[in-house]
């Protein structure tokens, strides 16, 4: 199903490997591919191959992440209309838990690449806002176009959606908990955020 | 008595098919507002290179000089306005589905069905038979089904999209021996042109419809399933091969094949979602959105 090879990376920051080619890099690009090249780096450190290091290999990639994901853009815009009601506490909780579902997500995606090559097409800046253009090659030869949407937050650039051949990961988030919201309350999406994550 | 009227039958689907066929593909030439000069082929489009003489340079010398890869403006990222909606503002577009109960009946099905049936029969597969193969089979497969493309191209008056199609199809059935090897995208830069009939029915302003999660086809709407309709009778799988249960095993094999290459990835989005079935349709919606709008 071409539709679930699109959805390869919902949840996950394509963070790329092996034949980096830069066309044209703005500062956006550049966040991208530095946080890139750390993950790289840990992913592919031999010191932390061994098993037991997961826990401490994971930390690291989160941490590199955490540079780049603007965490609570990313939450406020999943919840759309609902988020003003909330209060701060909810909003607090609401947050690390979306933060750790991705990373959930994400984590096993990037710790099982294989040789995926990366492109950066380009990027467009208007503003306080961007986009960055990513091809991601995989090893079928199959191109996926990867798109992040980035957001200056106190002077850097940040991430805060990535759509993957046209699917917006906050699109679909919004449209599973506006569906939630709708019927049951903001306690039941807790609920089900906990029970996610603790899986 | 019966077989003769059915092989009758049959002609009379081809002729109407290449009437039709005719007509779409000429009507630049008769329509009033008929904007290009020419008819089908691109001016700067060679479409039947010579094949006799060194057969492989004079093709893929024909596809290099056609080409056009500068990678920042093809389309298909999506939405590219830079700056968002306010958060508030911004509504969320979706698919209607009044047919949801069934609809996620259908989806407990499906995913039942890949993984005690599909799931483990792919796996198995793609333990005998190595990635390239499989690769190849795929690349098989859909090479077969170039005049679904092809037609939909024009349909949607893509004819340089429907030229590259052509060109491909040439390039890989030849060069590409029968269309296992990419040839034309690997030398020639020159990509499959995804096109559908739901999609040139979306390109003439039909909307998606309804959302319908059909048993073993999975999700599609209203619109994208009259298309599969249509695209069934341009499918020369279903000309070649004409007994019904071996139409089944050829279809069955291609998507055998093509789940064993991204054994995973369902997987993966149920792990990411809270509610698979929505993620899947927003996905759905969107992803369709996107081919449209490219």
């Amino acid at each position: 199903m071409k539709k679930c090879s699109v959805v390869i990376g919902i949840g996950i920051v394509i963070i790329g490997l092996f034949g980096v080619y830069l066309v044209y890099a703005g500062e956006p690009t550049e966040q991208i591919k530095k946080t890139t090249d750390k993950i790289i780096g840990i992913v592919q450190d031999p010191a932390l191959k061994a098993p037991e290091k997961e826990p401490e290999r994971r930390k690291l990639i989160r941490a590199a992440v955490d540079e780049i994901f603007d965490w609570e853009e990313m939450a406020k815009r999943t919840l759309g209309r609902h988020w003003r009601n909330r209060t701060e506490d909810e909003k607090k909780q609401f947050i690390w838990l979306f933060g750790k579902l991705l990373e959930r997500t994400y984590l096993d995606k990037v710790e099982g690449y294989s040789g995926e090559k990366v492109i950066y097409v380009g990027d467009r800046v208007e503003g306080d806002y961007a986009l960055v253009k990513v091809k991601i090659i995989t090893k079928q030869d199959k191109e996926i176009r990867v798109l992040y949407r980035m957001r200056k937050n106190c002077g850097k650039w940040m991430v805060y959606d990535i759509s993957i051949e046209g699917v917006s990961l906050i699109n679909n988030y919004r449209t599973q908990f506006n569906n939630i919201l709708m019927r049951s309350s903001f306690d039941k999406l807790i609920e089900k955020l906990k029970a996610k994550v603790g899986q | 008595m019966r077989i003769r009227a059915l092989r009758h039958c049959k002609i009379a689907k081809a002729i109407v098919f290449v009437g039709l066929l005719c007509t779409v593909l000429l009507k630049p030439c008769w329509a009033e507002d008929a904007k290009s000069t020419f008819c089908l082929i691109p001016e700067d489009l060679d479409l039947f290179p010579t094949l006799y003489d060194h057969e492989s340079s004079v093709v893929l010398a024909i596809a290099k000089s056609n080409v056009r890869s500068d990678l920042g403006s093809d389309s298909g990222w999506g939405d590219e306005s830079v700056v968002p909606a306010e958060i508030d503002e911004e509504e969320i577009q979706s698919i209607s589905d009044p047919l949801e109960p069934i609809n996620r009946i259908f989806f407990t099905f499906n995913d039942k069905l890949y993984f005690w049936l599909l799931k483990p029969v792919a796996k198995g597969y793609s333990k005998v038979v190595p990635e390239p193969a499989r690769v190849g089979v795929r690349n098989f497969f859909s090479n077969l089904v170039t005049p679904v493309r092809l037609v939909n191209c024009i349909l949607q008056g893509k004819f340089k999209s429907a030229g590259t199609e052509a060109l491909r199809f040439v390039i890989n059935s030849t060069v590409g021996f029968l269309g296992f090897q990419d040839v034309a995208k690997q030398e020639g830069h020159l990509e499959t042109q995804e096109e559908d009939l739901g999609q040139s029915l979306g390109v003439y302003g039909l909307g998606p419809g309804i959302y319908i999660n059909w048993p073993i086809f999975g999700p599609s709407s209203l619109r994208d399933t009259a298309g599969m309709i249509g695209d069934f009778f341009l499918d020369p799988v279903n000309y070649g091969v004409t007994r019904t249960k071996y139409r089944i095993a050829v279809k069955g094999y291609d998507k055998v094949n093509k789940t064993s290459l991204t054994l995973g990835d369902y997987e993966s989005l149920k792990k990411a979602a809270l509610d698979p079935y929505v993620a899947v349709r927003n996905a759905y919606f969107q992803y369709r959105k996107n081919l449209i709008e490219k």
